[in-house]
C-alpha cells in the first residue's frame, strides 16, 4: 500500500481511524444516485465554510452592523455588506482548495514551504490577534446576557461551559454538527429585522441602486467601512477553514462541495448581517446616538421600537455570535499551534492524546474570559481597536495565501485561475488603501482633505 | 503520542479497507515532507513591508482610540 512507510510499519492514530470512518460515509453516499443522495453528500461535506462565515458574524461584527444601521441607515451599507461577503468567498475558497489538495493546515503549509521562521511568525501573529478577538467575544457575551440581568461572572462561565461541552465529544463530526446548530441561531437577526418593520421598497432600492456614502468620506465613515470589512474577512478565518477542511478529511474530489459550503455560509451570514442593519435602522430613523452602544444598550434602545421579544432576540443573537466565535477562534489558535509545534492537532483526538491542542484551546478561551471580568478595563475601546486591527492584518495574511494558492509544486492543476488572482490582488490593494487612508485621516487631516475627505 | 504501531501484515489484514479510504497525506504517521521554497527578494520586500505597515497602523489605531476617548 502506498501509505506504508519504508520500514514496513504503519503508525495509525485515533484521528486516522475517525477520519477514515467519516470518509467511508462520504464514499458510500457518492455511490448512490438520485437527488436525495446528493443532498446527503452535501450534508456530509458541508461544515467548514458555513462555520467560518457564521463564526465571523461574531459579537463585535454584529455590533458593528448594529452601529452601521443605527448611525447611517441602509442606503450605502447593505450593498457594501454584500460586497464584503463576495470578497470573503473569493478568499475563503482558496483555503478549501489548499486544504483539500495538500491535507495540511494553513500554518503547517507556511511552516513546510517557507520555513520555521515564517511558520512560527504566522502562528504567533494569529495567536495574539485571536486572543484579542476572544476578549471581544466574551465582552459581547457578557453585554448580551447583561440585558437579562445575568451577572458578568455567570455569563462568562456559562459561555466557557458551552465551549468545553462541545469539545468533550472528541469527534470532529459531532463537534461540527453541534457548533453548526449553535451557529444557525445567528439567523435570529432576521426575525428581529422583521419586527423592525423596514420599508421593503427602500431595502430593494438600496440593493439595486447603491446610494452614496452618507456624510461623504470622513474619519468616522472610514472607521465604519473598516469595521464592516473586518466583520467579514479576518486572518483567523483563513487558518480555521483550511485546518477544518483537513480535519474533516476533504479531498480534491470534494472541492466543489467545499465551494458550495463556503458560498452557502456567506449567503447565510450576509442575511444575518443585513438583518442586523435593518433591525437597528429604527434608531437611525429616530436619530439616536448609538455610536458607543454595547449589546445591552442596543437591546434597551430597541425595546420601545420593536418590543421586548425583538430586543430579547437581539441580545440572545449577540450572545450566540460571541459563543460560536469563541469556539471557532480558539480552535483556529489550537490548530495553528499544533501544526507549527508538530503536535497532534485534531478534534478527533481524545484529551489524553491531544494534550497540547486542547491545552492551547482551553487557555486561550479561559484567559480571554478572565480578562473580561477585571473591573475597570476600557472594554469598549478594546472592541473598537480589535475590529479595525483585524482588517489591517489581512493584507500580510493574504500574501501568503496568494503565494500558496499559486504554488504549482503543491497545487498542481488546482492553482488559482487568473481571475481569482486579480480579485485577490484587488482585495489586498483595497484593504491596504483603506487602512492607509484611515492612517492619513488620523495623522494628517489636512492631507486627508486633499483626497476628498472631510 | 496517541498512535498505534502495526505491522504491514496487520495493516493488510485488519485495516486495509479502513486505510484505503484515506489519501496518502491524510494518514498522520506517513505524511510526506514538502520541499522548502525559498522566498525571492521581491517577495521578502512585500512581506516585510506589509508587516511594518501593520505595526505602524496598530499604533495609529490605538492613538486614534485614545484621543477619541479623551
Amino acid at each position: 500500500m502506498s501509505m506504508l512507510s519504508g520500514s514496513g510499519r504503519v503508525l495509525i492514530s485515533h484521528e486516522d481511524i475517525d477520519r477514515a470512518h467519516d470518509r467511508q460515509r462520504v464514499l458510500a453516499a457518492r455511490e448512490q444516485r438520485g437527488f436525495s443522495s446528493r443532498l446527503r453528500l452535501l450534508w456530509l461535506l458541508m461544515g467548514p465554510g458555513v462555520l467560518v462565515m457564521l463564526g465571523e458574524n461574531d459579537g463585535p461584527s454584529m455590533l458593528s452592523y448594529a452601529a452601521t444601521g443605527a448611525k447611517f441607515g441602509i442606503s450605502f451599507f447593505i450593498p457594501f455588506i454584500v460586497l464584503t461577503f463576495v470578497m470573503a468567498i473569493v478568499v475563503q475558497e482558496m483555503t478549501v482548495r489548499l486544504g483539500a489538495a495538500t491535507h495540511r493546515g494553513h500554518a503547517e503549509l507556511i511552516f513546510e514551504r517557507f520555513g520555521p521562521f515564517w511558520g512560527w511568525f504566522s502562528a504567533i501573529d494569529l495567536g495574539i490577534g485571536n486572543f484579542l478577538t476572544l476578549i471581544t467575544e466574551f465582552i459581547a457575551i457578557r453585554a448580551g446576557l447583561g440585558y437579562f440581568g445575568v451577572p458578568p461572572w455567570a455569563a462568562v462561565l456559562s459561555a466557557l461551559a458551552v465551549l468545553y461541552l462541545a469539545l468533550m465529544t472528541h469527534r470532529y463530526w459531532t463537534w461540527e454538527r453541534a457548533t453548526l446548530g449553535a451557529a444557525a441561531f445567528n439567523l435570529v437577526f432576521v426575525p428581529v429585522a422583521l419586527l423592525a418593520h423596514p420599508h421593503w421598497s427602500s431595502v430593494g432600492h438600496s440593493l439595486l441602486s447603491w446610494g452614496p456614502l452618507p456624510g461623504g468620506l470622513t474619519k468616522g465613515t472610514l472607521l465604519i467601512l473598516l469595521s464592516n470589512i473586518g466583520a467579514t474577512i479576518t486572518p483567523w478565518m483563513l487558518f480555521f477553514q483550511q485546518s477544518a477542511t483537513v480535519d474533516k478529511g476533504l479531498t480534491k474530489g470534494d472541492i466543489r462541495f467545499g465551494r458550495f459550503d463556503t458560498v452557502l455560509g456567506a449567503a447565510l451570514a450576509s442575511l444575518a448581517a443585513i438583518g442586523t442593519v435593518l433591525a437597528t435602522s429604527p434608531l437611525f430613523a429616530h436619530q439616536m446616538n448609538a455610536q458607543n452602544f454595547q449589546a445591552a444598550e442596543f437591546a434597551q434602545a430597541l425595546e420601545p421600537l420593536i418590543g421586548r421579544l425583538g430586543a430579547s432576540l437581539f441580545a440572545l443573537g449577540i450572545v450566540e455570535a460571541g459563543i460560536v466565535a469563541a469556539i471557532t477562534i480558539s480552535t483556529s489558535s489550537a490548530y495553528a499551534f499544533g501544526e507549527v509545534a508538530r503536535k497532534p492537532h485534531s478534534l478527533n483526538l481524545p484529551l489524553t492524546q491531544g494534550k497540547a491542542f486542547y491545552t492551547v484551546l482551553f487557555l486561550c478561551a479561559a484567559g480571554a474570559a478572565a480578562i473580561v471580568l477585571v473591573p475597570g478595563l476600557p472594554l469598549v475601546h478594546v472592541v473598537l481597536v480589535v475590529n479595525v486591527v483585524a482588517v489591517l492584518a489581512m493584507p500580510p495574511a493574504l500574501i501568503f495565501l496568494f503565494m500558496l494558492a499559486n504554488d504549482k509544486e503543491i497545487m498542481d492543476h488546482l492553482i488559482s485561475p487568473r481571475w481569482v488572482n486579480m480579485l485577490t490582488i484587488a482585495i489586498v490593494v483595497l484593504l491596504a488603501t483603506a487602512g492607509l487612508l484611515f492612517g492619513i485621516s488620523v495623522l494628517a487631516p489636512k492631507v486627508f482633505a486633499v483626497f476628498g475627505g472631510a | 503520542m496517541g498512535t498505534t504501531e502495526i505491522s504491514a501484515g496487520e495493516a493488510e489484514q485488519g485495516s486495509e479497507q479502513l486505510l484505503s479510504v484515506l489519501e496518502p497525506d491524510q494518514l498522520t504517521g506517513v505524511k510526506r515532507k514538502l520541499p522548502r521554497r525559498q522566498l525571492n527578494a521581491s517577495e521578502l520586500i512585500v512581506l516585510w513591508s506589509l508587516r511594518l505597515y501593520l505595526l505602524f497602523m496598530i499604533v495609529v489605531v490605538i492613538y486614534q482610540t485614545l484621543t477619541a476617548a479623551q
